[in-house]
């Protein structure tokens, strides 16, 4: 049995998302880089291996561009020049220099935007909603939703005359037993 | 009663195992081994079990309850999400896709609509493929879902206010908009679809078909991963996997040994496991012919307050141009982070028009494409490719133009189209003109939730992967059943369609039970 670990950025990964929360989310969110950025470390977590990865590797190749255009790394970028560094990949030299940037620009939205104070800043608030359409039904439609579940498991044989006769039998086991 | 558990919110089914289950290597005897609980698999597995098949599926997600669907987007995407949503079909441009991985399948993600294959496509996989599946013989089937699935129209009360302006933009056009036919029992609106239905209104195969087929016997694995199908020469004999682990671990191994074989994967995972088996086609059409009923949407500004995450998904559809290929318009509500994410924008332009998500309507069109795709299965798993032509551009542009027009004369005053260079417009000319310039490819922004016809049915087997009900050909006891069965895509949603096609196939398989238990 292998057990793995739940993933998270590398410290150089963190630092320059940190560093691109000012560039993408909205400024009045800036406050909340951390909770932004750990977000976008449960959302990495559920994609596949090689994805991490590769996403991991984007962020160190990104992170060392910076030397070539700026002489710093781009997670010391800030203001005016973290986001003409930005902007140099999302109108990048290559396809793969623009997919990434799009790739961050979505990922650190969608992190942003799933913040509690960001929804509530925006009107969201379909936890309350929610509980108040759940009750409605559980009132309102009681019977009607009764009806439907009892339907669920009235027999309703697809060959009305058919039924195997089966024999009862053991049949799971463990292996080599 | 351990059916009537499944039901009951709190108290997992006697008959429904998960990893915590499996304390070692397991080897389970059985009749019929289903790989997969969604559509395809759920509703085989509830015909089968009722008449009284030893029935075993295997799902590689985990078994939840309604009342564990929260409003935490994210959370439920990462659990109920097949690599947590970021599965993509490599072309120009690449296409996100998604697909459920959890007991119920993708009906548990799913907008819930359900809706029958067009009379001429039913009838066009008659004439071509040869099947016996003319809207006549296809219709008990679908009748027997429907009622199953509780297939009706909304509520009216429920309806939100996004939906009642694509129909007020569609009737000022004169165009047809129907109500839209969902599995449903009394849906009260939370629009919360795609996350898991938190009042359990939506009759996904969870709530229906599996408590179904547990009422009836079967058992339910869930966390257990297939690696292939175990084979006796061309005898399909049972399936060896293993426990799926948390971050992709591997647990335990499980064998099950079964008289028949079904693969209920869906169209990109079906054949991948079939890839890893070792099987292969004569027609070479397994993985290929890979459908995807493209799928693009706007957003669409309006002065007032649409607050359109209030009122049920899809209420309507616009099927005005389905003859032209485009198959639907509907008003699709997406929660913030994932409108925010579709966006182009970034800093103080994405701040500006997320402050205005409760005036925005997002609204989206499929098209039946005509482009092919294929499955590959690279180091056991499977990538898809799929290169949209310029064919299905063009139908795209031609659907964007009148779904723009049309939310357009429902009072919206800016519209962001699909595109990466964050292209907003503010009229239908405009809409008009900007569409007619020539649009790079990798410009797009598509997705899709519809795959379909990895595994195509026909009676000729060379050019077909599997037989009138789904069996593999030139393969013993080993039944397809998802949408990698279509021989073309069908221009609506895929749900029902594969239901029916299940419910078929498992009446044969009643009907040949002597051949099948031998």
């Amino acid at each position: 049995m292998s057990e793995l670990a739940p993933y998270d950025h590398t410290a150089v990964g963190r630092k320059v998302l940190i560093s691109l929360v000012p560039v993408i989310c909205p400024p009045q969110y800036v406050h909340l880089a951390n909770e932004i950025v750990d977000h976008l470390a449960l959302t990495l977590g559920a994609s596949p291996p090689l994805l991490r990865k590769g996403f991991d590797a984007g962020l160190l190749t990104y992170d060392i561009g910076a030397l070539l255009s700026h002489r710093r790394r781009a997670h010391k970028l800030s203001g005016e020049r973290a986001e003409r560094y930005y902007a140099s990949w999302e109108h990048g030299p290559t396809p793969l220099h623009t997919q990434f940037a799009r790739a961050l620009n979505q990922l650190m939205s969608m992190s942003c935007y799933e913040q509690p104070e960001v929804m509530d800043a925006v009107g969201y608030h379909v936890g309350p909603w929610i509980e108040e359409v759940k009750q409605k039904r559980l009132t309102v439609f009681k019977d009607d939703s009764a009806k439907q579940a009892a339907q669920i498991l009235a027999p309703d044989p697809l060959r009305p005359s058919f039924r195997i006769d089966r024999i009862k039998r053991p049949n799971v086991r463990k292996a080599g037993a | 009663m351990v059916a009537a558990r499944a039901l009951h919110e709190g108290i997992r089914p006697s008959n429904v195992f998960s990893r915590e289950d499996i304390h070692g290597d397991t080897v389970i005897d059985c009749d019929v081994v289903i790989v997969g609980s969604g559509a395809g698999g759920a509703p085989m597995a509830a015909e089968l079990a009722e008449a009284g098949f030893d029935v075993v599926v295997l799902e590689e997600g985990s078994y939840y309850q309604t009342r564990d669907f929260t409003a935490n987007t994210t959370a439920m995407i990462r659990q109920l999400y097949r690599d947590g949503g970021a599965t993509m079909a490599l072309g120009n441009p690449p296409i996100l896709f998604q697909e459920g991985r959890a007991v119920g399948g993708s009906t548990v993600i799913n907008g819930g609509m359900s809706w029958r294959t067009p009379e001429e496509i039913l009838e066009r996989w008659v004439k071509d493929a040869k099947l016996d599946v003319s809207p006549a013989q296809m219709l008990p089937y679908y009748e027997r879902v429907e009622k199953r699935m509780h297939v009706a129209q909304n509520d009216h009360d429920a309806i939100g206010k996004d939906n009642w302006l694509l129909k007020q933009g569609a009737d000022a056009k004169g165009w047809e908009i129907i109500p839209n036919l969902r599995n449903q029992a009394h849906c009260v609106g939370s629009n919360r679809c795609a996350f898991g239905c938190p009042t359990g209104a939506k009759q996904s195969a969870l709530v229906s078909y599996i408590p179904r087929a547990l009422h009836f016997g079967a058992r339910v694995y869930s966390n257990v991963r297939v690696d292939k199908i175990t084979m006796h020469g061309k005898r399909a004999t049972g399936v060896v996997g293993h426990v799926a682990e948390d971050f992709g671990g591997r647990g335990y191994n499980i064998a099950v040994r079964a008289k028949l074989v079904v693969a209920a994967c869906g169209a990109i995972h079906t054949p991948a496991l079939l890839a890893r088996t070792g099987l292969s086609s004569r027609s070479g059409a397994l993985g290929g012919n890979l459908s995807m009923h493209p799928n693009v949407k706007v957003v669409a500004l309006f002065d007032e307050d649409v607050t359109s995450w209030k009122g049920v998904h899809q209420a309507f559809q616009v099927r005005e141009f389905v003859k032209e290929g485009i198959g639907t318009f509907a008003a699709v509500n997406i929660p913030p982070s994932l409108v925010a994410m579709s966006l182009p924008h970034r800093g103080a332009q994405l701040g500006g028009l997320m402050d205005r998500y409760n005036q925005m309507v997002v609204a989206g069109m499929l098209i039946e494409d005509h482009s092919t795709g294929r499955v590959r299965t690279i180091n056991g798993r499977p990538q898809a490719f799929y290169q949209i032509d310029d064919r299905d551009i063009a139908t795209m542009k031609k659907g964007l133009e009148r779904l723009s027009d049309l939310l357009f004369t429902a009072g919206a005053k800016q519209i962001i189209l699909p595109l990466h260079h964050a292209t907003s417009v503010y009229s239908a000319d405009e809409a008009r003109r900007v569409l007619a310039q020539p649009i790079p490819a990798a410009a797009w922004e598509v997705v899709t939730v519809h795959m379909m016809g990895t595994a195509k049915m026909g009676r000729d087997r060379t050019s077909s992967v599997t037989d009138n009900f789904g069996f593999m050909h030139d393969v013993d006891r080993l039944l397809i059943s998802d949408a990698s069965l279509f021989p073309t895509p069908i221009r609506t949603n895929p749900m029902e369609t594969i239901m029916a096609l299940a419910t078929r196939a498992a009446g044969h398989v009643i009907d040949n039970a002597r051949r099948f238990l031998s």
